[in-house]
């Protein structure tokens, strides 16, 4: 009932204000005649604030959680779930998730991009509470490329101003070896293959430790010395029936992918441990090779900082007094065991280097000579007209592409 | 077998520059020259002409250190006389009067005496008028030009030894120079080929872009210890590169630190910013020798 008006047609006092659709209407309730109306349409400036918004300029964006986003974060959840991570674990990768989200340049990346940004979200929650996950893991379960994670990892990383600490050698060491299966007999392991965990798992660490010491760690990917030093320990606890057995029939064995690097970590560290052999007198005697020296590695394990010490001089020391002439040559790998003569004298002390220092390289690069280029000589014609084609040439050369043009555009007989 | 540097027949500033006894004598006299250009400038902020004549790999302990306003650095200033005192504000400077040229010098623990290589050098010009590619692909023996491709012609030469990305805009990219005086003399060639081929081509706004240089410490880096002690700086990640990837920033170098003790340097605009960071950073690197 609004106050004051009547219905012109009918005289009624009972005007009430109604809206048919959009139009603003006052109506009389007994008769119905329309009193007064609104306008239907209106000019662009009149609605101002009547004008729809669109949605990247709302607000709508920072208070909805958009649809890939909650798949990312449901990625997430899942990718936790899968690899039983515990609980904490997954709100903190949610969090980083929805952090990275807000950046732009994440918003409006691919989607292959905010797939792989999950993976890193969970990575780098692992890494910051000692979870030892490895990338390569994540990009199994992400069924991504690589050399994309690494991307959009280091980017996120840098974006968010993160600090990762590097993968943790131990924690790794003891879940990966955990996943090799070998601690129960089954059709395809025969007794004879099979080894208490514990014993393996800490033999395996002793020699990864050992691997550490002498440079075969650094700036290498981890996993394919814990694998090889996996397979040393798995050997020395019961050399003679499983010297036989190759790395990657091991490896077969054990349900593991064998990563391409292993092979070669895998005679960098016997060759270190040759080198210990040498120092121990009981063994010198024996002159042992790479395949021997697997039956003590018990013993070498068991006075490993000894060994280590008195096998190996500091190559860092050395390398100030190099080009003295002083038998650098001991550097090289076996040498020293095939020219002793038995139980004379231990070997001198081999150079303690990363096997990249030890190898000579493989191409000499040449100092170049001083150059006394100013920038601002003189060019001569002849020099530069030597790169322009003369006009014949040209001609040539033009005749030459058309006649290819003209080949490539004649169909080919069916 | 090398003659004494307090010899009437060399200048006195190499009294400055005790490790040019190991310089062979036809690059002593250019060397000595350039020298003084170098302590000349050492004041100057700019130092983007400068050429350092010395060798990559030295073992003297000394650097000529072209980087000024750096007071933990050497400081070379050319003095009036012989025998220059060592400044007693200057703890870290050079011993200059106890120079005789036979004996060694006592190792100085800031100076490295290892000079990073420059390998090669990213520059800009505007040659300042619209180019027609095909053309260029069609008169220059030396260009390659496939649009679908890549939207410039690719042009070589051979010295200096360089390639260039020559745009229709008429923007040029030069690549692949050792230092830059060699890519501004490659770039100026680029540029009279175009000439030549009738552009009316002009050299406007030369300016190095990036440099990039390396060079080996001759000693094993624990790079895991590095990741420790300067985390805000370095990314090590050994399931992606074997390298730590260290973000200096002052000067705004990143270096690429390898276990084998090479170093890369790269991000520059300036010489001087390469020896500056080098030198910042080989203390560092000297703390992690032992495993």
């Amino acid at each position: 009932m609004s106050g004051g008006g009547r219905c012109p047609d009918c005289g009624s006092a009972e005007l009430v204000e109604d809206s048919h659709y959009s139009q603003n209407q006052l109506v009389c309730s007994d008769c119905g005649c329309v009193v007064t109306e609104g306008v239907l349409t209106t000019t662009f400036s009149d609605e101002g604030n009547l004008r729809e918004v669109t949605y990247s300029r709302s607000t709508g964006e920072n208070e909805q959680v958009s649809r890939s986003q909650q798949r990312g974060l449901r990625r997430v959840r899942d990718l936790c779930r899968v690899l039983q991570l515990p609980p904490t674990f997954e709100d903190t990768a949610v969090a980083y998730y929805q952090q990275a989200h807000q950046l732009a340049g994440i918003r409006t990346a691919r989607l292959q991009k905010k797939e792989v940004l999950a993976g890193c979200c969970v990575l780098i929650t692992c890494r910051q509470r000692n979870w030892p996950l490895t990338m390569g893991t994540i990009c199994t379960l992400l069924y991504a490329d690589l050399d994309v994670f690494s991307g959009t990892y280091m980017q996120i990383v840098k974006l968010l101003g993160l600090d990762v600490p590097s993968l943790c050698l131990v924690d790794l060491v003891k879940t990966y070896c955990s996943s090799f299966k070998l601690f129960e007999a089954s059709p395809s392991v025969p007794a004879k293959y099979v080894e208490d965990k514990e014993k393996m798992l800490s033999r395996t660490l002793q020699l990864v430790e050992l691997a550490d010491e002498t440079w075969l760690v650094t700036g290498r990917h981890p996993l394919p010395v814990i694998t090889a030093a996996t397979f040393l320990a798995w050997q020395s606890l019961r050399p003679s029936d499983r010297l036989t057995c190759s790395l990657a029939r091991f490896c077969k064995l054990a349900n593991v992918d064998l990563p391409y690097p292993a092979s070669s970590r895998l005679q960098e560290l016997l060759a270190v441990l040759l080198r210990m052999a040498e120092q121990l007198p009981w063994l010198q005697v024996l002159k042992l090779d790479k395949r021997s020296v697997v039956k003590h590695i018990g013993d070498l394990l068991q006075h490993r900082h000894m060994l280590v010490r008195k096998a190996f001089r500091d190559g860092t020391a050395e390398m100030d007094g190099q080009g003295q002439g002083q038998g650098l040559g001991d550097g090289d790998v076996g040498s020293s065991s095939l020219e002793l003569p038995a139980g004379k004298r231990p070997a001198s002390p081999a150079l303690l280097l990363p096997p990249c220092m030890l190898k000579p390289p493989k191409r000499v690069c040449p100092i170049p000579p001083v150059s006394t280029v100013t920038g601002d000589e003189d060019i001569s014609d002849s020099e530069i007209e030597q790169y322009l084609r003369t006009p014949q040439e040209i001609r040539d050369f033009q005749k030459a592409q058309a006649a290819r043009q003209a080949a490539q555009s004649v169909p080919n007989p069916t | 077998p090398r003659s004494p540097l307090l010899s009437p027949s060399v200048p006195y500033d190499t009294a400055f520059n005790p490790q040019l006894e190991e310089l062979s004598q036809e690059n002593k006299d250019q060397a000595v020259i350039r020298s003084k250009h170098e302590i000349e400038e050492n004041c100057k902020t700019q130092s983007q002409q400068t050429t350092l004549p010395l060798p990559s790999q030295l073992d003297t302990g000394l650097a000529l250190n072209s980087s000024s306003g750096s007071s933990s650095h050497s400081h070379l200033h050319p003095a009036d006389g012989n025998s220059a005192q060592p400044s007693p504000e200057k703890p870290h400077s050079l011993p200059l009067a106890s120079i005789t040229p036979m004996t060694p010098m006592a190792p100085i623990s800031e100076c490295s005496g290892i000079v990073p290589q420059l390998q090669n050098i990213v520059s800009t010009v505007n040659l300042a008028c619209k180019l027609d590619l095909k053309k260029i692909a069609l008169h220059a023996k030396n260009a390659e030009y496939n649009p679908k491709r890549f939207a410039a012609v690719i042009m070589r030469i051979r010295e200096p030894r360089t390639t260039a990305l020559i745009f229709s805009s008429g923007k040029m990219v030069c690549t692949g120079a050792k230092s830059e005086e060699q890519s501004r003399l490659a770039a100026r060639k680029y540029a009279r080929v175009v000439q030549k081929l009738g552009f009316p081509a002009r050299f406007l706004d030369f300016t190095i872009q990036n440099m990039v240089a390396s060079c080996d410490v001759r000693f094993p880096i624990s790079l895991e210890g590095l990741v420790l002690t300067h985390q805000q700086f370095s990314s090590y990640e050994p399931e992606l590169f074997p390298g730590l990837i260290y973000r200096m920033v002052k000067p705004r170098i990143v270096l690429l630190i390898f276990v084998s003790g090479k170093v890369v340097l790269t991000g520059a605009k300036k010489r001087s910013d390469i020896y500056e960071a080098f030198e910042n950073i080989y203390p560092i690197l000297k703390g992690f020798k032992k495993a």
